[in-house]
C-alpha cells in the first residue's frame, strides 16, 4: 500500500499522473457519488475542487491506493479514535508524541495497537478518567468491550494493579497502571472489539455524524477545512442536540450570509447538485431550481440553502 | 457582523400566540393545556437528575448545603431511601428515564432498545416534540437520554435534547460572532425556498416534513439563535455546566411550557479529586434549582400545575480516597441509597417516606401522573406520594 508524502489534511493532492494511462473509461470509474463517499469515509471530508477534477472518471482503486495509508487517512483515523475515547477539548492530547502518531502510522513505524496504547497512556486520558475505578472501567469497556458489572472481580484486580498491588488481570500478571493498559490492549478480545468498532464506523454509520458534517460544510462552501478552533466548538454544539438539524441549519445560514461563500452562477445548478449531493438533478428538480434562481427575489444563497438543508446532504 | 433582527420579547410573544392556537394541527405547541389525567392537577413535570454521584450525607445530611431542596421537601415529599446501583453515571441516569436498571459503559455513546419516559408520554398522550425537553450538561453521550431504539417507540417519540454547555459556550459564540448571525429571511424568500425544497427528492418533502415536525425545527432554530445572544453563554463557576442546563430549563419553561422538562446535571463528579469542590457544586446547584423552582412558583400559569422530582442517579463511597476525593464503587449504602424530593399539586406536603423505594420508580410514577403506560419499565409507582 503506497504512502503519499503529505504532511497534513490541508495539503493538496499530488498532481495528476496521466502518462501511460489508457484513455478508455475504467470499469469502476469514480463519479461524484463514489468520490464523495470515499473521501468522507477515508478522510472525513468531501474532495476539494482540484481533487474532484483530478479523480473524476479515474479507476476507483487508483484513488484508494493513494488515500489508504496516507498521512491524511491516519490523521482522520486518529481524530476518530480520540473522539471515541472522548479525548476532546481540554482532554485532547496535545504533546509532540501524540501529534506525531499519524505520521508514524503512515510510515509504518507504529502499529494500530501501539497507537491505541499510546492513547491510554496520554496524561489527558488519565485526567479524563480519574481514579482507579473510572480508569480501569473505561479501559476494560472501551478497549476490550467488556461490561464491568459482569466482570466485577477483574475490575477489582485491575483497580488493585492501578494502585500498585500485584494480581492477575485478564489472565496476565499486573502490578501497575501501565500493565493494566498493556494487558487490555493486547487482549485477544481487544482486537475483535476494535474491528467491530471499525466495521460500525465504515460500514454501518449513517447518517453523517457532526464532525464530517462541519468539515464537509466548510470544504463545500469555503473551499477549505475548518481549523481546530472552528471545528471543535461547532461539533460540540451540534453534539449537544439529540436532533442537530436546527443547529446545522443555523450553521449553514450563518456561513451563507457571511459574505465569504462564492456566489454560484445561474447556469451552474446541475453542477451544484453533482458537487453537493453527488448526483444529477432530476428534470423536475432542475426545472424548479432554474426557475426559482431566475426569480429576481431569489438570492443565490437561498439556492445553496435549499440544497444544504436537504436531508440528502446530511445523510450522504 | 450581520445583526439578526431577533428579540426575546418578540419570540415570547410569538410563542404565546402559537400556544394560544394550541388546537391548530401541525403547530408545534399543538397540545392544549390542562391536566392530562382526570382527577389530577399536574399539567407539567420537571425532573432533575442531580447526577454526577451525590450522597445524602452532603445534601439532606448536612443542614445548610441544600436550603432550597429542604424547603421543597417541607412543601412536598422527601424519600430518604431510594435504592439505586452503580451502573456508571450514564447507565444509572438512563435507568431513571427508562425505569429499567441497566449497566451501560461509562463512555458508551450508543442507544439501546429500552424506551424512555419521554417516548411513553409522547406516544400515549400524542405530545409534540416541543412538549418534551431534556437539558443536559455532559456532552454528546447525554443526548442518548432522548429516546431508545424500540421499534414501537424510538426517535419519532424522543425528547428534544439540548446540552447547555455544548452549545452555549464562549468558543461557539466566538465562532458565531466571527461569521455573524444569519439574516432573517423574508416571506418571499421563504416561499421560494419552499418551492425548491418541494421538488427535491421527488417532491416527497412535504410528507417527510410533517412527520419530522419541520415547524418545530424552525422554532428550535429560532430559540437557539435567541439563546446564543443571552447571558447563558457567559455563565461561569464550579457548576457552570449544570447551571446552564438549569437555566435552559427555566427559559424553556417560560417559552415552550413543555409538559415534561428533564434536566441532567453532572458537575458533582468533580468529587473524584476534590471533596470541597463537590460540596461547592452541590451548594451552587441547589441555588440554581431554587431559581428554577422560584421561577415556576412566580408564574401564575405554572405555579399550581407543575410538579418537581429531584434526585441523584447514585451516591458515592463511604470513605475518602487517597486524593481526599470521593469515588463511587464501594457498594456501601452511601452509594446505593439516595434521597428524592417530590413536590407538586397532587402530592402530599411535608411528608417524609423512609421505606425503601427505587429511583427506577420515578418514570412509572410520572407516567401514572399523566395517564401513560410505561410498557417495558421494571419500576413501579412511588408509594405514599399522592395526597
Amino acid at each position: 500500500m503506497p504512502n503519499a508524502p503529505w504532511s497534513s489534511l490541508q495539503d493538496p493532492l499530488p498532481p495528476a499522473q496521466t502518462e501511460g494511462r489508457t484513455e478508455a473509461r475504467p470499469a469502476r470509474a469514480l463519479d461524484d457519488e463514489s468520490l464523495r463517499a470515499i473521501y468522507y469515509d477515508l478522510l472525513g471530508r468531501p474532495p476539494f475542487p482540484a481533487e474532484r477534477e483530478r479523480w473524476m472518471d479515474v479507476e476507483r482503486h487508483d484513488l484508494l491506493d493513494v488515500l489508504l495509508g496516507s498521512v491524511p487517512f491516519w490523521t482522520h483515523w486518529w481524530e476518530e479514535q480520540l473522539y471515541y475515547f472522548l479525548l476532546i477539548d481540554n482532554f485532547r492530547p496535545a504533546n509532540d508524541d501524540a501529534r506525531a502518531v499519524p505520521g508514524k502510522l503512515a510510515e509504518k513505524r507504529l502499529s494500530v495497537r501501539d497507537a491505541l496504547r499510546r492513547i491510554a497512556m496520554t496524561p489527558t486520558f488519565d485526567l479524563r478518567n480519574p481514579g482507579a475505578d473510572t480508569f480501569v472501567t473505561v479501559v476494560m469497556e472501551q478497549f476490550v468491550g467488556m461490561r464491568v458489572q459482569k466482570s466485577a472481580r477483574e475490575l477489582e484486580i485491575g483497580k488493585g494493579a492501578y494502585d500498585g498491588r500485584a494480581g492477575r488481570f485478564l489472565g496476565q500478571p499486573a502490578a501497575s497502571q501501565s500493565d493494566v493498559v498493556r494487558i487490555a490492549v493486547e487482549h485477544k478480545n481487544a482486537t475483535r472489539y476494535f474491528l467491530s468498532r471499525e466495521y460500525e464506523r465504515y460500514v454501518r454509520r449513517h447518517p453523517k455524524t457532526n464532525q464530517p458534517f462541519v468539515r464537509g460544510l466548510l470544504v463545500d462552501l469555503l473551499g477549505r477545512l475548518p481549523t481546530h478552533d472552528e471545528v471543535e466548538p461547532m461539533r460540540n454544539a451540534l453534539d449537544g442536540l439529540s436532533d442537530s438539524r436546527p443547529l446545522r441549519s443555523v450553521l449553514v445560514r450563518l456561513l451563507l450570509d457571511s459574505g465569504d461563500v462564492p456566489v454560484p452562477e445561474k447556469s451552474s445548478i446541475a453542477d451544484l447538485f453533482r458537487r453537493l449531493l453527488g448526483r444529477e438533478p432530476a428534470d423536475a428538480e432542475l426545472g424548479a431550481f432554474v426557475q426559482t434562481f431566475h426569480d429576481p427575489a431569489c438570492r443565490s444563497t437561498t439556492v445553496l440553502y435549499a440544497l444544504l438543508s436537504n436531508p440528502e446532504y446530511h445523510n450522504s | 457582523m450581520n445583526v439578526h433582527p431577533f428579540d426575546r420579547r418578540g419570540f415570547l410573544k410569538s410563542a404565546a400566540a402559537t400556544a394560544g392556537a394550541g388546537l391548530v394541527p401541525g403547530l408545534s405547541l399543538a397540545s392544549p393545556f390542562g391536566p392530562l389525567r382526570v382527577g389530577r392537577k399536574t399539567e407539567r413535570v420537571v425532573m432533575v437528575a442531580f447526577a454526577g454521584g451525590v450522597r445524602t450525607r452532603e445534601t439532606f445530611g448536612t443542614p445548610g448545603n441544600v436550603p432550597n431542596l429542604e424547603v421543597m421537601a417541607k412543601e412536598g415529599v422527601l424519600f430518604t431511601r431510594m435504592r439505586t446501583s452503580n451502573l456508571g453515571h450514564f447507565g444509572a441516569t438512563m435507568s431513571m428515564f427508562t425505569g429499567i436498571p441497566e449497566a451501560r459503559g461509562i463512555r458508551e455513546n450508543e442507544r439501546e432498545v429500552d424506551p424512555t419516559l419521554f417516548e411513553y408520554l409522547r406516544k400515549d398522550l400524542k405530545l409534540a416534540s416541543s412538549d418534551v425537553w431534556i437539558t443536559t450538561t455532559g456532552g454528546a453521550q447525554q443526548t442518548n437520554y432522548s429516546h431508545g431504539l424500540h421499534p414501537e417507540y424510538g426517535p419519532r417519540y424522543g425528547a428534544t435534547t439540548m446540552d447547555g454547555d455544548g452549545i452555549f459556550n464562549r468558543e461557539f459564540k466566538s465562532v458565531i460572532e466571527r461569521y455573524g448571525l444569519p439574516k432573517k429571511m423574508t416571506d418571499q424568500e421563504k416561499a421560494l425556498l419552499e418551492r425548491m425544497r418541494g421538488e427535491l427528492g421527488g417532491g416527497q418533502k412535504g410528507e417527510q416534513g410533517k412527520e419530522s415536525g419541520d415547524d418545530n425545527l424552525a422554532r428550535v432554530e429560532e430559540y437557539i439563535l435567541q439563546e446564543l445572544t443571552s447571558s447563558t453563554t457567559g455563565m461561569t463557576g464550579a457548576n457552570a455546566c449544570d447551571a446552564k442546563a438549569l437555566r435552559l430549563a427555566r427559559n424553556l419553561l417560560s417559552i415552550f411550557r413543555p409538559r415534561v422538562t428533564g434536566v441532567v446535571l453532572q458537575n458533582a463528579d468533580i468529587a473524584h479529586g476534590s471533596f470541597n469542590g463537590y460540596v461547592e457544586v452541590i451548594r451552587r446547584n441547589d441555588a440554581a434549582i431554587g431559581e428554577l423552582w422560584n421561577a415556576v412558583k412566580s408564574d401564575p400559569d405554572l405555579a399550581e400545575t407543575t410538579a418537581f422530582f429531584v434526585m441523584p442517579e447514585f451516591g458515592r463511597n463511604a470513605d475518602l480516597n487517597a486524593r481526599r476525593g470521593l469515588d463511587h464503587g464501594d457498594g456501601s449504602d452511601d452509594l446505593n441509597y439516595v434521597s428524592c424530593v417530590a413536590w407538586g399539586p397532587d402530592f402530599k406536603r411535608g411528608a417524609v417516606v423512609k421505606d425503601d423505594q427505587r429511583v427506577i420508580d420515578v418514570t412509572p410514577t410520572i407516567c401514572d401522573l399523566f395517564g401513560a403506560t410505561p410498557k417495558f419499565a421494571k419500576g413501579s409507582k412511588l408509594r405514599r406520594l399522592f395526597a
